[in-house]
């Protein structure tokens, strides 16, 4: 074949420049995917803060902006939680806020006013970009090929399991975890390939990043070490791998524990031990070798050996001894429901009840990776074929990485990363294999060469075989159009689901206009024009966050659902009777209470359906006043309606989800579209709170807890002379006469 | 300077009348004109301590208590009313929503004619209680006028009121003799914590209808001391209501009236002018009425105050602190420093959920017409919202309710003592330096002994 001018761009010195500069700018379109991909609700709503953590974040990023860094520290947040408040500056991951404040103040000081909201807005995108980028590093260290890495990155650009954490507006820990996540991953394999304390201690410094970044960090924590432990049990101690894990441990370890929330968790929590224990173990390790490179004595080896393993048996026992005494923390509950599922349902309701937490439902998993899940199993094995020290780290990745994801749904986001290498690799090697397979020198021609040059024509010139054109032709064009598909899929569940702000609800008209519903938004900037400054909302935790960063008001609770008991009375509050819940209102200064009721519009997202959590976490504190039992007809259905037991009717949420819920229909004829049953004719009294706000569509509705009584009187009997009932007489009481002893 | 002039004015009016904190216009509602006239004492004794008496009739068209959405008077008087009731513009809910925005009422009944429905209604609602008939009158055979109720026994004589509790001050102090003629008895219900009675009748007297047979008297409703003759309700807002059992005794004939008790009793005057005066002075808010002036709480400091941040939003927890308030007293004519009574104390909470203090303030100052109270202590080891409070609530007494809203927050992170201070540490500090010197001794020591290794090399090769 002549050379083409192509050729000249792609082959020696300059072929290499070509194809460098060519990986940079697929990258940058990667990239720059990445994050048009993810600006669908910006588009389509306007840029705004999404669902319920990125609000706090949000809210801590302005309070960082504005205070300054050392006051963010200390922070003592009193409009949350209130009467306790919250030590906010300790008890966050501060690495989301500092990073956008780092950028907000880096583009003040170019001159580039940048609203601090479009900081927080757009970081998520932005870092999916860099995330893409790590991903390729991380491929480029597992495979020779290089369309790996680039297979990678763009398929970490754009599968729905990493976008649904980081679209536009989700401001979330994770937004930039993930990036930390894969670039620390990548950092580690470097620094166990070239054993050098440069990349040890560069892993050490992200990892110290993640710390500050995300609570999953405890994940790097274990992986790192489970790696090490797996190569050592493999006979493949390396100096390489000591330096490189000795040196990520002590300054990793000192890194974390610079972040106020860690502290001393890294020597105090079995969560951390495991590096710890694999850190004195590998100190072994090395001494072991270091005294066999001396002494070859087979007997030797074998005390050796054996003493290794007592003392690390001693160890164990001691970390055990440890953790029972109490000096070491037993592992944290949302530890133990990752082993046992049902355990959170049981014994902490408060992390059941939380969605996310949910194990997940097999189609999950296609519908978030498509392709590449069943590409994953591929890679994996093709890990195994020529199993170096980084393949290791992909497999125990892989393995644990899956399990955890079917466990709780929101863990599919460290699946995720994984199965983009995987399936990369399994992907490069198929087209490497087809489109650069040449027909080069086929043993078996080689061989009848010698014998005969007159062979068959069709051996000369197969048609059939990796190397005919037409496999080649086949295998890459439906690889072309599996991708294009995935791209078809991510580009429509990200589009479809994975990118309502969840504060605004689009929904569509019968003639297909969309109809966008703001009920959330009118009732915080309500509560935020026409209430003082300081009034108290209640509400059930989900929507703490929001009143926070929307209507600016203290609450009770928030979604940082740190005091179990504090929740529970607010809980307690919502499911008993006015007269048990107007006192705690009361102690806790509550002036507003706020409802999510769907009933009206069928969102069914609404404090009714929500309102067995409020019962059972109410329940796990006072199993005496709160039971379950009670909200159930006597043939187990949870009901609304005629049958809805007298519990449920006298329950305060109740009372204010459907209060003058039936002047809005007919006689009779009021009808809950959420739970599809119809409402008693009569609806519920409420006489110690009074409505103040019901949203457009009566998603949120807000009522205003009232004084005490003027003249000394319960609030039934006050609000029944406001109805114009008279009082009976006393004289008509039974029993003695109760004398005024003053 | 217009705010200067009134206040001017304002001073000037104090000086020359006796004036109730709460203004002065005064709606008297009375049904009979003709009756006006017996009360002149009583009218001229009001009109001189500085009140607008308006008179009305119950069925006058103009009458209403509000106007524009605003009290139209600041105390009202109600005659008892002839007929079924005061009519539509003095209904139950309407003297209630009168009270709600700071009016006060005296409402006086007569045991002459029936009690209406209305009215009773009205009572009931504040937990007074009247008999059933609703016209009975307090008799009693051993505290009666001999001289004018020689027969019926009606014309209750009643000491004044002392001290009606140890923790109270005494408005209706004296020691003369009251008369109350046909009297229309009340008791207390027992739910209402507002109500405070301040003349009870005496344990012999008992509850009669004279209208009914002798009978009925078998089976009283309430007998003795149950039965209160005049009685006060001051709601949360400090809305004044006061029950008198008899009108009659306002009248100018029972002012100066000469009246003896049963027995060996001697001819008296009653002292009937001088209590009117006390109960619609209490009632209207001459006495008894405290006025809270300034409120500072800031840390403790030794020597120069003018350097500490006043009222603070935040303190941190084990500050210091002083918390001082300003309690004025109102005395018929003017503002008087208020003196805590002698079996009592003014308490400041310091409040998150529950008290974690709770401590008598002490008077640490007095002003012109106020005294300074004030307390030190130390915020306790718990951050969180906490609240100072003063809730100072007794009979006869405006209530003081403050709450003032602070926050009190953790240690920040330099306010720790730092490591050199705690002596315990100083072995892990030298743990420390001993290890990063030895680290840098051997890396000295590494570096500048290396190159002997060419040295055996060479040997071997000689």
């Amino acid at each position: 074949m002549a050379d083409t001018p192509v050729d000249a761009l792609l082959k020696g010195n300059t072929g290499r420049n070509t194809r460098g500069l060519l990986r940079i700018i697929i990258l940058t379109t990667i990239a720059a995917a990445a994050v048009s991909s993810r600006l669908f609700s910006v588009i389509r709503f306007e840029s705004i803060i999404h669902e319920f953590d990125p609000w706090f974040n949000f809210r801590a990023t302005k309070y960082l902006v504005q205070n300054g860094f050392e006051s963010f520290w200390d922070w003592f947040d009193d409009r949350t939680w209130h009467p306790l408040g919250r030590v906010t500056g300790g008890t966050l991951y501060p690495g989301l806020m500092v990073t956008s404040g780092v950028i907000y103040h880096i583009l003040r000081f170019l001159t580039i006013p940048v609203d601090i909201r479009n900081i927080c807005v757009l970081l998520a995108p932005a870092c999916s970009g860099l995330t893409a980028f790590a991903m390729y590093l991380l491929t480029c260290e597992m495979s020779f090929s290089p369309s790996a890495g680039l297979l990678a990155a763009a398929f970490m650009g754009i599968t729905p399991g990493y976008i649904s954490r980081s679209v536009a507006g989700s401001y979330d820990n994770e937004a930039i975890a993930i990036f930390l996540l894969v670039f620390t991953f990548f950092l580690w394999i470097k620094a166990v390939k070239n054993g050098s304390i440069m990349w040890g201690a560069l892993t050490a410094l992200f990892y110290g990043y993640m710390v500050s970044a995300w609570g999953g960090y405890v994940f790097i924590t274990n992986l790192i070490p489970l790696h090490v432990f797996v190569l050592l049990c493999m006979g493949r101690y390396s100096t390489r791998l000591y330096i490189s894990y000795t040196t990520w441990y002590a300054l990793g370890t000192l890194a974390s524990m610079q972040i106020p929330f860690v502290g001393f968790l890294p020597i105090r929590n079995s969560d951390h031990m495991a590096a710890l224990g694999v850190f004195g173990l590998i100190q072994l390790v090395a001494f072991a070798e270091f005294v066999r490179s001396f002494i070859p004595g087979k007997q030797f080896q074998r005390l050796l050996t054996a003493m290794v393993i007592v003392v690390f048996g001693i160890a164990f026992v001691g970390l055990v001894v440890l953790t029972v005494s109490g000096v070491i923390a037993p592992w944290s509950g949302r530890f133990y429901s990752l082993w046992d599922t049902g355990y959170a349902k049981i014994h902490i309701p408060i992390i059941a009840s939380v969605s996310e937490h949910q194990p997940t439902a097999w189609p999950a998993f296609f519908f978030d990776l498509n392709l590449l899940i069943w590409l994953f199993p591929a890679g994996v094995y093709m890990c195994f074929r020529d199993l170096k020290d980084e393949h290791v780290f992909v497999i125990i990745y892989a393995v644990l990485a899956s399990y955890f994801a079917g466990v709780m749904v929101r863990l599919m986001l460290t699946l995720t990363p994984i199965v983009c290498v995987a399936a990369a690799l399994a992907l490069s090697s198929i087209l490497d294999t087809y489109v650069f397979a040449s027909r080069g020198p086929n043993p078996k021609i080689k061989a009848s060469e010698d014998a005969s040059t007159e062979a068959l024509r069709s051996t000369r010139n197969p048609d059939v075989g990796i190397s005919s054109y037409i496999s080649k032709a086949v295998v890459t064009s439906s690889v072309v159009i599996y991708l294009l598909m995935f791209v078809a899929h991510c580009t429509w569940v990200t589009s479809n689901a994975y990118s309502s702000p969840s504060v605004v609800l689009a929904s569509r008209m019968p003639d297909g206009s969309q109809f966008i519903i703001d009920d959330y938004r009118e009732a915080y900037y309500w509560l935020r024009q026409n209430t003082p400054d300081n009034a108290k909302i209640m509400s059930w935790w989900d929507y703490g966050y929001q009143i926070g960063g929307m209507a600016d008001r203290p609450t009770l609770v928030d979604n940082n659902t740190w005091n179990n008991t504090h929740i529970a009375t607010v809980g307690k509050a919502m499911s008993s009777r006015e007269e048990v819940s107007y006192p705690i209102l009361r102690q806790h200064d509550v002036d507003y209470v706020l409802v999510v009721f769907g009933g009206l519009l069928g969102y069914s997202g609404d404090d009714i359906n929500k309102f067995l959590w409020m019962v059972r976490i109410a329940e796990g504190i006072w199993p005496d006043e709160v039971k379950e039992r009670d909200y159930f007809t006597a043939r187990g259905e949870y009901r609304v309606d005629d049958e809805a037991t007298p519990a449920m009717r006298n329950s305060l949420m109740y009372k204010m989800s459907y209060h003058n819920f039936n002047s809005l229909f007919q006689m009779g004829q009021a009808v809950d579209r959420v739970r599809g049953s119809r409402l008693p004719a009569e609806g519920p009294q409420l006489s110690t709170l009074e409505e103040a706000f019901t949203s457009e569509n009566w998603i949120i509705r807000i009522y205003k807890v009232k004084d005490l009584d003027n003249l000394g009187r319960d609030h039934s009997n006050a609000a029944a002379f406001e109805r114009g009932h008279k009082r009976k007489r006393a004289t008509k009481r039974r029993g003695p006469r109760v004398l005024r002893t003053e | 300077m217009r705010w200067s002039l009134s206040l001017l004015l304002f001073g000037f009016l104090a000086v020359v009348h006796a004036l109730s904190s709460s203004g002065n216009r005064l709606l008297v509602v009375l049904e009979d004109a003709a009756e006006k006239d017996s009360f002149s004492k009583f009218w001229s004794d009001l009109e001189a301590r500085g009140y607008d008496l308006v008179f009305e009739s119950p069925k006058s068209d103009k009458l209403s208590l509000f106007e524009h959405g605003e009290k139209a008077y600041d105390h009202v008087l109600l005659l008892p009313p002839r007929s079924k009731g005061f009519g539509p513009s003095l209904s139950p809910k309407n003297i209630i929503e009168f009270m709600n925005k700071d009016g006060n009422v005296l409402l006086a009944l007569s045991g002459k004619s029936t009690t209406p429905s209305a009215v009773s209604s009205l009572l009931l609602e504040l937990d007074f209680h009247l008999s059933s008939d609703r016209s009975s009158i307090v008799v009693d055979h051993f505290n009666y006028d001999t001289l004018s109720a020689t027969e019926k026994h009606d014309v209750l004589l009643l000491q004044q009121p002392g001290q009606l509790r140890q923790d109270t001050k005494s408005f209706f102090g004296g020691s003369g003799v009251l008369a109350f003629p046909r009297a229309s008895p009340h008791t207390l219900g027992g739910s209402n914590p507002l109500l405070t009675p301040i003349l009870r009748a005496p344990t012999t007297a008992y509850s009669y209808n004279p209208k009914e047979d002798a009978a009925s008297v078998e089976d009283v409703v309430a007998t003795g001391s149950q039965l209160a003759v005049v009685s006060a309700m001051q709601a949360r807002n400090s809305a004044r209501f006061t029950l008198l059992g008899s009108v009659e005794s306002l009248q100018d004939a029972w002012f100066d009236a000469t009246i003896k008790a049963p027995g060996d009793g001697k001819e008296t005057e009653t002292a009937n002018r001088e209590f009117a005066k006390q109960l619609t002075a209490w009632t209207f808010k001459e006495t008894g009425v405290l006025k809270v002036g300034k409120i500072e709480h800031h840390l403790a400091q030794d020597g120069d105050l003018a350097s500490v941040e006043l009222n603070p939003k935040i303190y941190r927890i084990k500050n210091e602190t002083v918390f001082s308030i300003e309690v004025s007293e109102y005395n018929y004519d003017q503002y008087v420093p208020f003196e805590v009574p002698e079996n009592d104390a003014l308490q400041l909470e310091f409040t998150m959920l529950s008290p974690f203090h709770r401590l008598d303030l002490q008077p640490s100052g007095k002003t012109e017409n106020s005294t300074i109270y004030s307390a030190k202590f130390t915020v306790p080891d718990q951050h969180g919202i906490f609240s100072f409070r003063v809730n100072y609530k007794r009979p006869f007494l405006t209530n003081i309710e403050e709450k003032h809203e602070v926050t009190v927050r953790h240690y920040a992170h330099n306010e720790y003592p730092r490591s050199w201070k705690i002596t315990g540490g100083w072995v892990w500090i030298a743990g420390l330096w001993s290890v990063v010197g030895g680290f840098l001794a051997f890396v000295v020591v590494w570096l500048y002994s290396a190159p002997t290794s060419a040295a055996p090399t060479t040997k071997k090769t000689q």
